[in-house]
């Protein structure tokens, strides 16, 4: 048996189309990105070792600064509008008294599978400012907050970042939705009929047993908000100014425009650590319930 | 009131933000697509929120035959299924060898190829431009079918390397027996049993092979080679002022990913939250 499992034609045949196309592809680059981040580079031949330069460079990059806050917001409308909203959402049609329940799912669900280009100029044509569907609809109800959307300084970080929030919004209440339903019954069931009413029973026992579930939904909520990107670029193009600016933007800036690609790499870099160090913050918090 | 009554009407009221969030889902596409059957002034000025009095299906016939939808869906369809078909048969050969046959490193090399599923796509947005321009597939489907392949397989070959490692040990044994040799064995039983884990990969895979767009933007430059997602950014500029036909390219580009989704959704829900089961 061992001799036919450990076929070593076989083996090399299933193991490595899989294997040479991943490293090609994927870590070869990666550890390309973390090497060039130390030269100065222009993207074609003149290789010149820098150091730290890049980092240094990049810590008093004005658009740093722009940009960690930008993606922050970004994570935060995520975190609140998906994970806020879904979570009450989902503990009311998981209700068994829920009428339409695979009415509801699906059409939250719809826009998950649409193309991020047609959601995007979909909400270009909503946030219009003399045309668009808020705007109108404010007229409608005699409410006087007509805004410029999308070329406000300030509100167009949020407005940007509800577009996602607002496609993907289907995908995080499936994920709770799960969770919500995962719960044994009995275990509700029991603190109600302790006197407890149904939304103290949800928050002191159905909410801390999805720990998991929670886990993965701020984990994607904030590495999606710290590297977003294709929203700016297609509503805003980053605009107005470098007001919408994302270190996904940086690094599509700095690369393709400026050819400026050891720098460019430094970024992708500092953006790297800084999901990765999310991901494991959010691991220790959710964790750290778990024992007390 | 008596108390039953009172109780379906405290249900009632509590439901109401679940159709309330109902409409802002629903409600934008809603009106997209009755936009896609007005001209200006019904949008702009005589009926912007409703259905449209009159069908005017001449934007549809514009939209198709004046721009360039059709080579759009064409390059999307080649680029989605021919990586969607790779990404399948690399990682179920890849996860059978890591989960069924028997060698030494197979547990370091399923590490190593998890390490992909954790890695954001900008890290290897350089560099893999650079590959692709060294490599002279700048322009080819090849630029896009490569890279989408090789993300696919993390997170595809954990799926099903967990479905494969699952089934007993004596279906080996009973192939080893019958004569079959380890191809046949693949092909003939690992395969047909792992159907239900490729469909759940393939839906997965071929949506998001179908919407990616960063790669597609950075690696496609010629009008003729780009997919959906990135041919439609350009209305936006060009053709502004006709909003009619604008609708009528959006609804288009969405109508068959909706489609799949009402066909197959509990299918479609199932493969794009698998993923938590996996990663978290």
């Amino acid at each position: 048996m061992n001799k036919y499992l450990g076929n070593k034609s076989a083996l090399a045949l299933f193991l490595l189309p899989a294997l040479i196309l991943y490293s090609v592809i994927l870590i070869y680059p990666v550890l390309q990105t973390v090497l060039r981040s130390f030269y100065d580079w222009d993207g074609l031949s003149t290789l010149t070792f820098s150091g730290l330069s890049n980092y240094r460079e990049l810590f008093s990059d004005p658009l740093l600064a722009t940009s960690l806050k930008n993606g922050l917001i970004f994570a935060i409308v995520l975190a609140v509008f998906q994970i806020g909203l879904g979570t009450l959402l989902a503990l009311i049609c998981a209700d068994p008294r829920t009428r339409g329940r695979k009415i509801l799912k699906t059409s939250y669900f719809i826009p998950v599978v649409l193309s991020v280009t047609v959601v995007c100029q979909l909400w270009i044509a909503i946030y219009d400012p003399t045309n668009g569907l808020i705007n109108r609809l404010f007229d409608l109800l005699n409410i006087p907050y007509q805004q410029n959307w999308l070329s406000s300084p300030t509100a167009s970080i949020i407005a940007i970042a509800f577009v996602n929030a607002w496609q993907f919004m289907g995908y995080q209440f499936a994920l709770l939705y799960a969770g919500v339903k995962s719960v044994p019954e009995d275990y509700f069931e029991a603190a109600t009929i302790d006197g407890c009413s149904k939304w103290r029973a949800h928050w002191h026992v159905t909410l801390p047993l999805m720990r998991e579930t929670y886990k993965f939904c701020f984990i994607i909520a904030i590495t999606s908000g710290i590297g977003a990107f294709v929203q700016m670029l297609i509503m805003t193009n980053g605009g107005p100014g470098t007001t919408n600016y994302t270190m996904t933007f940086m690094i599509y800036r700095y690369a393709f425009m400026e050819s400026n690609y050891g720098y460019a790499c430094a970024v992708s870099v500092l953006l790297v650590l800084i999901s990765l160090l999310a991901t494991v913050v959010i691991n220790k918090l959710f964790d750290r319930g778990q024992t007390a | 009131m008596s108390k039953t009554a009172l109780s379906k009407f405290r249900q009632a009221v509590l439901q109401i933000p679940l159709w309330l969030y109902f409409i802002v889902s629903v409600y934008p596409l809603f009106w997209m697509v009755s936009y896609s059957f007005k001209n200006n002034d019904e949008i702009f000025v005589s009926n912007p929120f409703g259905l449209p009095t009159h069908f005017r299906y001449e934007n549809y016939i514009n939209a198709w035959t004046q721009f360039n939808i059709p080579r759009y869906f064409l390059n999307s369809l080649v680029v989605s299924t021919i990586s969607t078909l790779f990404i399948l048969l690399l990682a179920l050969m890849f996860a059978f060898a890591v989960a069924r046959m028997r060698w030494r490193f197979r547990s370091a090399v399923r590490t190593y190829m998890i390490i992909g599923m954790f890695m954001p796509l900008q890290v290897i947005m350089i560099p893999l431009a650079i590959l692709v321009r060294d490599f002279h597939l700048t322009n080819t489907y090849g630029a896009l079918i490569l890279p989408y392949i090789a993300i696919g397989l993390p997170f595809s070959s954990m799926i099903f390397y967990g479905f494969l490692i699952a089934i007993p040990k004596e279906i080996e044994e009973a192939a080893c027996m019958d004569g079959a040799n380890i191809y046949r064995l693949f092909l003939k039983i690992i395969m047909p049993l792992a159907l239900p884990a490729i469909a759940t990969v393939a839906i997965f895979q071929f949506l998001n092979n179908w919407n990616e767009f960063t790669l597609a933007y950075i690696l496609i430059s010629d009008e003729n080679m780009k997919t959906l997602p990135l041919g439609l950014l350009f209305f936006q500029g060009s053709y502004s002022t006709d909003w009619g036909a604008m609708g009528a390219v959006m609804t288009m580009a969405s109508l068959p990913m909706v489609l799949v989704y009402l066909f197959l959704s509990e299918q479609v829900e199932r493969a794009m939250t698998v993923g938590s089961a996996v990663k978290g």
